[in-house]
């Protein structure tokens, strides 16, 4: 079995100083920042190394500008034989289509050179570090008609090839049925480490270079022009937050804070509604109905679909559109009412039995299909974990530009090279390590696509005298579709519930082991319910779930959960946006760290500099303290 | 296992002069042979700390026309301008004039340069000339066989916390090498190795400790361009050897230091706090309003002299730059010793290799190649350091005389200064904290692996607390050592690779190991 690893070069965000920070521009200096290999692409080739077997080869492949040719002698450092770049000037400004585009076209350029037959399997990094939107590796599985197995976590053999990941339902042991398959990493044991007779001997390997004429793509396909998004602004990420963080010595003065906060009940304020959007008889850019795709899992919708359908509402009123729903599934015709309810003006039912359980390829076979079919002018997804695996396969196959993870969506006119477009779409993420804010449009596609982040629209309140229409779609899948198998399942051991929890305390990567979050989290999580009277739930930054010391149903913000507690305490969380984004609507937040220019401080209210092994421990006695004095 | 000609431990002006110089020797006589620079560093300079006001003389004979070269290290040099020596008491500043300023702390011609960049630009020079430059390899052990050096063996990778081995585990690596040239800097693990065998010094290896902080000022701040100041005196207690600089390093950056010899008697002294006591001083302060602190870092500076030399060629192997303690005490610059002492190693092993013949004997041309420029000099200044051991008043004026003493003054391990309840008790606030400071060094480790810092005997630790109050508390400037209930916890991440815990000591209780390649500081301008 060959591998071939699909890697990038991202500047290294783990060592933000404040010389990397050009506060006036609100963007990072990149010559400041060291250029490694993504973090996720490291467990990639390491999946890689255990999927590989003889005498099949691994083989590195990346899209990128010449120096990204160390990164490559570093994969083969690790265990790749062979690495490739694509690098040409064509390729830059690519957004993840034109990227998939190209890597798709290189992919297949290699499995004729080194005769791979179908005896392979392509392994990525969920996402980049940079990017950050999780796209590409299934747009490159659309762009080779393959199924993707997301969010794997080992992989190993039995008879045949078995990975384990997670499941939008807990831990699944999946096989493929067929090769070549697409597989995206989100962790890995242990990644492999460079050798140095490896070392040495990646310095006489030659990297080949190709480029766009090398693989029969012409510039028009390929980059800025190839691309179906655009940046059009990027800015600093506004301060959501009005207090200053004071910051204390002592844990016990630390407690008493909290806890008197805590009982004068603070509330954040919620953002400032924005004057609506007119289109005073212009003629819009799009046409079409505005849908939300619904999501639901065990019979039961997902919050984020019913907030969706609240934020379309928004979108569709001065367009003067109607709001769809777009419900794949087997025996789901229940949900129609609610969804219906919740602002659907039609539902678009995909039913068919082997669309009872998501996998990629049958799902965004059904939605492509109903899409192209009636044209909607915009599909909102949930920035969920399906959300991800599914939207970006459903845009590459309608020919869609696609927004990840966005945080604010309005409608919009933009001016380009003196041509307005009308009430197109503006869609806001974060986004360079969480850094900086971008808002981005669609261009040279019908339809605009984004994934909105859990937690952040609002659902309308349900309103059972709403009528709408249910219109059946012929789904269009067949058995053919199917290429994986689920050989287990596994529920995850606890359910951990953030999204309702009133006090959450949360552990970052700098808690060292997941020892420490059992040690020194919990105890701080009982004594707060204790002295406070809420119900605590533990959670954790993006890089604390990467090294497993906590599950994944803990992650706050990402890919993980957006959540509104009363109090957020964060410990050893250095304070990303992509963090601060799933948690900087709590009402109270209290931060712990040992590195005080670490940037959750200016986003905290409170804050402790110090080591956590010191500061929770005292800070646990001072609220039983407290608790005792009241 | 691998094997190669020629091993460099350590991608530092040393080690990279000496693969610039061999490599470029060989394409002279047309010959070839592999020439392989190691280091733990993650990429070139990050772990090289200096000044520095350096004499580039030293270049024009490694690489004759550098000047031109258009690099930025070349580009950044900014020559100096102003140079000022002056006496801190508390509060006032009382400049010593230009007549009185001893010849060798002059600075004229010399230039304000980032070490880091030094290196980067030194390590691009070897691989243009042909040296293999592997990052990111720490080196455990010296393959010691038959009395002589065979290589080294590089650290195990993928252990847990606990020691145990991970599914990622990698056991060290050996790399065989024909010759070894060791020039692994300060306290280097390796060549300590190889002196502990082989000894050679008269007396032990003696330190210092330096601080460093790259200040920017804010942009309508005027430091004076090309200015470089000495100062002596304030924070430093008269019985404690040391002095500090601010240099011009141009737009507007501002390179602030501060360099104590570690044979202190006070087991409360605090480095980093000394260094934030010299920035609050009015003269000081001043000069460095409204700047910010861009960067951090700390280092150990071999200053034992030419009493303190170890043996230098060994069957196998020979030591270059701060391994070797290649230091001007008088000036307390080494750089350019460094970049010398590499050449001279490189035309040592010139002449091995067409001898084939890596013995003791075949290498004992080394001293004779660093007679010039290097054993010279600092032969001159043999008794100059320890002439501080009496303090500055007395010293000082001692040390100007010190080349004339007919005999050789002794140096004590500095761990055995330190004396029992001999207390500074400054005010411990105001100023930046050490975990700022930590994190400005960028430096990193991955948390769960085995701590390289060893504590040979916990219980040495707790009679430690009640003699002396564990100094290693006070003394890293990475508060890698704490006091947690009593009891010292080490946070080994935040370690800075100084080594000057595993100096100061007083019951030599730690062991400092490397640990896995690429972690530590990231030093980049400083």
């Amino acid at each position: 079995m060959n591998c071939i690893v699909l890697v990038k070069q991202v500047p290294d965000l783990t060592d933000l100083r404040p010389d990397a920070w050009d506060t006036e521009k609100g963007t990072l200096r990149r010559g400041v920042l060291d250029s490694v290999l993504n973090p996720l692409d490291l467990h990639a080739l390491t999946l890689a190394a255990q999927v590989r077997r003889d005498p099949g080869r691994i083989i590195a492949l990346s899209m990128g500008p010449p120096q990204a040719e160390e990164m490559l002698r570093d994969c083969i450092a690790r265990c790749a034989d062979e690495a490739v770049l694509l690098c040409d000037v064509h390729f830059a400004g690519a957004d993840t289509c034109a990227t998939a585009r190209a890597l798709g076209q290189g992919i297949r350029r290699l499995v004729r050179e080194f005769a791979l037959g179908d005896d392979y399997v392509i392994l990525a990094g969920m996402q980049s570090a940079d990017g950050d939107t999780a796209q590409v590796p299934p747009q490159v599985a659309d762009e080779l008609g393959i199924e993707q197995i997301a969010y794997a976590e080992a992989v190993e053999w039995r008879e045949s090839l078995v990975v384990h990941r997670i499941g939008p339902h807990g831990k699944e042991t999946v096989t493929p049925l067929v090769t070549p398959v697409l597989i995206t990493a989100s962790s890995s044991e242990a990644p492999v480490y460079r050798s140095f007779h490896r070392a040495r001997m990646s310095l006489g390997r030659t990297v080949r270079r190709w480029t766009a004429g090398d693989l029969d793509l012409t510039p028009e396909q390929l980059g800025l022009k190839g691309s179906r998004t655009q940046v059009v602004r990027i800015f600093s990420p506004s301060e959501s937050h009005d207090a200053e963080c004071r910051l204390l010595d002592e844990p016990s003065k630390l407690a008493e804070e909290v806890t008197a906060a805590w009982r004068s009940g603070r509330r954040r304020k919620a953002a400032e509604a924005q004057a609506p959007y007119q289109l005073d008889g212009r003629e819009p850019a799009h046409t079409g109905e505005i849908w939300v795709f619904a999501e639901h899992e065990a019979g039961a919708l997902h919050p984020v679909s019913l907030e969706l359908l609240g934020a379309a509402r928004g979108l569709a009123a001065p367009l003067g559109v109607k709001v769809g729903a777009v419900l794949p599934g087997h025996q789901v015709e229940p949900l129609a009412a609610q969804l219906t309810a919740h602002g659907a003006d039609s539902v678009y039912l995909l039913a068919h039995p082997l669309l009872e359980e998501f996998r990629p390829v049958p799902y965004k076979t059904a939605l492509a299909r109903a899409i192209l079919e009636r044209r909607p002018q915009i599909v909102l997804f949930g920035a969920t974990p399906l959300g991800r695996e599914l939207a970006p396969r459903v845009a590459y196959e309608t020919g869609s530009g696609l927004t990840a993870d966005c945080t604010r969506l309005e409608i919009g006119d933009f001016t380009r090279e003196k041509v307005t477009q009308t009430g197109v779409l503006l869609q806001t993420r974060p986004a360079l390590g969480g850094n900086i804010m971008a808002t981005i449009v669609t261009k040279n596609s019908v339809t605009q696509m984004a994934t909105v982040r859990p937690a952040v629209m609002k659902a309308l309140p349900p309103d059972p005298e709403r009528r709408g229409g249910v219109v059946p779609l012929d789904p269009g899948v067949t058995e053919g579709h199917i290429r994986t198998r689920v050989v287990a399942r596994q529920s995850l051991p606890e359910g951990a519930n953030l999204g309702d929890a009133e006090i959450v305390v949360s552990g970052g990567r700098g808690m060292g082991s997941k020892e420490a979050f059992d040690r020194f989290l919990r105890p701080l999580a009982g004594a707060l319910e204790q002295a406070l009277g809420g119900r605590s739930e533990i959670g954790a930054s993006r890089p604390a779930v990467e090294e497993g010391f906590i599950g994944r149903e803990h992650q706050v913000g990402q890919t993980g959960q957006t959540i509104q507690p009363r109090l957020y305490v964060a410990v050893a969380i250095s304070g990303a946006i992509q963090h601060l984004s799933g948690m900087q609507n709590a009402d109270l937040v209290v931060a712990i760290n040992k590195d005080p220019h670490a940037p959750i401080f200016r986003h905290a209210d409170f804050g402790i500099v110090g080591e956590y092994e010191s500061v929770l421990p005292a800070l646990v006695e001072g609220l039983q303290h407290v608790e005792n004095k009241s | 296992m691998s094997e190669v000609d020629v091993l460099i431990v350590g991608a530092g002006p040393a080690g990279l002069a000496s693969a610039i110089r061999l490599r470029r020797r060989l394409a002279e006589a047309r010959k070839e042979a592999s020439v392989v620079v190691i280091d733990k560093a993650p990429r070139l300079g990050y772990h090289n700390l200096s000044g520095a006001v350096f004499e580039a003389d030293c270049l024009d004979e490694l690489c004759p026309g550098w000047r031109a070269d258009p690099d930025p290290f070349v580009k950044n040099m900014v020559p100096v301008e102003r140079d000022e020596l002056v006496y801190l008491t508390r509060s006032k500043m009382q400049p010593i004039p230009a007549s009185l300023v001893p010849r060798h702390l002059r600075h004229q011609g010399d230039h304000a340069i980032s070490i880091n960049r030094l290196v980067k630009w030194l390590g691009g020079v070897a691989q243009q000339a042909g040296a293999e430059v592997q990052l990111g390899f720490a080196a455990g052990e010296v393959l010691q066989e038959g009395g002589g050096v065979r290589g080294v063996r590089l650290v195990d990778l993928g252990r847990n916390t606990r020691g145990r081995k991970q599914a990622n585990f990698l056991a060290g690596e050996r790399i065989e090498a024909r010759v070894t040239i060791l020039a692994d800097g300060s306290r280097g693990v390796l060549s300590r190795q190889v002196t502990e065998r082989h000894g050679g010094n008269r007396n032990s290896q003696v330190y210092s400790v330096g601080i460093k902080q790259l200040i920017k000022l804010p942009s309508q701040a005027d430091f004076g361009a090309g200015r470089v100041i000495h100062t002596i005196g304030y924070p430093c207690r008269r019985d404690v050897f040391g002095g500090g600089f601010l240099y011009d390093m141009g737009k507007g950056e501002v390179a602030v230091g501060l360099i104590l010899g570690l044979d202190w008697r006070y087991t409360d002294l605090n480095p980093q706090r000394e260094m934030e006591l010299f920035k609050a001083h009015p003269f000081v302060a001043g000069l460095l309003e409204g700047g910010e602190v861009v960067a951090t870092g700390v280092k150990t500076v071999p200053e034992g002299g030419y009493y303190a030399l170890p043996k230098l060629a060994v069957d196998g192997a020979l030591l270059a730059g701060d391994a070797a303690g290649f230091v001007n005490m008088r000036k307390i610059k080494g750089i350019h010793y460094a970049i010398r002492s590499g050449i001279a190693a490189a035309d040592t092993v010139f002449d091995a290799l067409a001898r084939n013949d890596f013995s003791e004997s075949s290498l004992k041309g080394y001293r004779q190649a660093l007679e010039p420029g290097v054993l010279r000099p600092m032969r001159s200044a043999r008794n100059y350091r320890q002439c501080f051991k009496l303090g500055l008043y007395l010293g000082a004026p001692l040390s100007t005389i010190q080349h004339l003493l007919p005999f050789g003054l002794d140096a004590e391990p500095d761990h055995r200064s330190t004396r029992k309840r001999s207390r500074l008790n400054r005010s411990p606030d105001g100023g930046l904290d050490k975990a700022t400071f930590v994190s400005l060094s960028g430096a990193a480790h991955r948390e769960d692996e085995p701590s390289h810092i060893i504590i040979r005997d916990p219980a040495v630790c707790l009679e430690c607390k009640d003699e002396y109050g564990n100094p290693c508390v006070q003394l890293c400037p990475g508060e890698v050592y704490r006091l947690r209930e009593g009891e010292l916890v080490l946070s080994p991440s935040n370690c800075m690779h100084d080594g000057s815990c595993a100096v100061k000591c007083p019951y030599q209780n730690i062991d400092w190991t490397p640990p896995e390649g690429g972690e530590g500081p990231r030093y980049r301008k400083m």
